[in-house]
């Protein structure tokens, strides 16, 4: 079976680090973050609610793209982009239904979620394990009060 | 397959360009009209290459990398005398023609050229007529510019001067290797081709989206409807969070 990047609402905490995470991973250039991929929305004191790209099976952005620069890897299941192939027409951004689709003015890039190859840097940073790496859901209840928040050391990949 | 660039034995996929081939193993070679997401035509002729074919040892030539395919046994040279030489002469006849652009005046520069020994085009523009807008557009499906007219009067432009069948897109713009598409993009509108679009509004948050003309045109290309174009990215976000929240006990 195929591991996947599962997200379970009810743990996470809203520390975003897989924000961060995201933002470093995919600068283009070392310690020039770039917007991240994924977005924790905290609604209340237990509702944390991480969004980031489904990797859909009949994706609207890949069927907007014209180029081609937006393509399926057989590995990871998951949607990538390839800038070179990209004419910036952004129609991918507003095709998205669910919103993952973002454009990076800074770096003139879509931002979409790419699994980070098949190892995701969210699901490696998250101290709760709202966001896991895996074939199963993470199983026991979390004790939130447990988590030692924001204690989360980087070594950033050198890009 | 197997070549050899600049005395380095280098793996081909049959189908590739030399140009693929000579990026993807890390060689640099200059090119102005390329671009992987469109097919390649050899306008700007700067990524000429040497070439020696394993069938004719005794004779080298001279061809552009962006559309030639990789051969078994090839000998490939990027920065030979006679390489550096023909793009001196390419760059000295481009920056003639677009006497005022940044790119091509630091591309000579590179090549050594500061002054180019031809006569200078008057109220040059920086159009070096490498059709890569003509091929964006076509890709992106609308076909709303050409090339037209002839010899030195040669330029690109919608048929007619009219940009009936233009979206708006601006990506043939963003894409010129010179920026020589003028173009304006304002939160209520976007201007090319001397035809102006208005700017579809988000319908929650009121953000700037892209042209109503792209949007229809985008959706009845790929089948999905015009109801997907009508919020942005942020607010969408935003949404979806809130439907899996409602999910959540």
């Amino acid at each position: 079976m195929k591991k996947r990047l599962i997200v379970t609402p009810e743990r996470c905490i809203n520390c975003r680090s897989c924000e961060v995470a995201c933002s470093f991973t995919h600068a283009p250039k070392p310690n020039s973050p770039a917007i991240s991929r994924i977005r924790v929305y905290p609604f209340s004191e237990e509702r944390n609610v991480p969004v980031t790209c489904l990797q859909c099976e009949e994706a609207a952005c890949m069927m907007v793209c014209p180029t081609g620069a937006l393509s399926r890897n057989p590995e990871t299941l998951a949607i990538e982009y390839a800038p070179e192939k990209c004419i910036h027409c952004k129609s991918c951004v507003y095709a998205c239904p669910f919103g993952n689709c973002h454009y990076d003015e800074a770096y003139n890039q879509v931002a979409k979620c790419d699994l980070c190859g098949g190892d995701p840097a969210c699901a490696k940073f998250c101290p709760s394990k709202a966001l896991v790496w895996d074939t199963q859901p993470p199983i026991g209840k979390i004790d939130k009060d447990a988590v030692p928040r924001m204690q989360i050391k980087f070594t950033l990949p050198s890009p | 397959m197997r070549m050899v660039i600049d005395g380095r034995v280098v793996k081909a996929e049959p189908g590739q360009t030399l140009l693929e081939v000579a990026t993807n193993a890390g060689f640099k070679i200059p090119s102005l009209c390329y671009h992987a997401g469109v097919e390649s035509w050899g306008g700007c002729r700067l990524c000429l290459v040497e070439i020696i074919k394993a069938s004719r040892p005794e004779r080298s030539e001279l061809v552009t990398s962006c559309i030639y395919e990789a051969e078994e046994g090839l000998v490939v040279q990027t920065k030979s005398e006679r390489v550096i030489e023909a793009r001196r002469d390419i760059l000295e006849m481009l920056l003639a023609r677009v006497p005022d652009s940044e790119v091509i005046r630091e591309l000579a520069y590179e090549y050594g050229i500061i002054e180019t020994a031809y006569v200078k085009r008057e109220d040059a523009d920086k159009c070096i007529m490498c059709g890569l807008c003509v091929r964006i557009c076509e890709k992106m499906g609308a076909g709303a510019i050409t090339m037209a007219e002839r010899g030195a009067e040669r330029i690109i432009t919608p048929p007619f001067g009219e940009a009936s069948d233009c979206i708006g897109c601006l990506a043939c713009a963003k894409s010129c290797p010179t920026g020589a598409i003028a173009y304006l993009e304002e939160p209520d509108e976007v201007k090319i081709w001397d035809r102006s679009f208005a700017r579809m509004r988000c319908k929650l948050c009121n953000a700037p989206m892209l042209p109503k003309e792209q949007v229809d045109f985008v959706a009845a290309k790929s089948g999905l409807s015009p109801l997907y174009f009508e919020v942005c990215d942020e607010c969408r976000k935003k949404q979806s969070a809130k439907s899996f929240a409602r999910l959540m006990a």
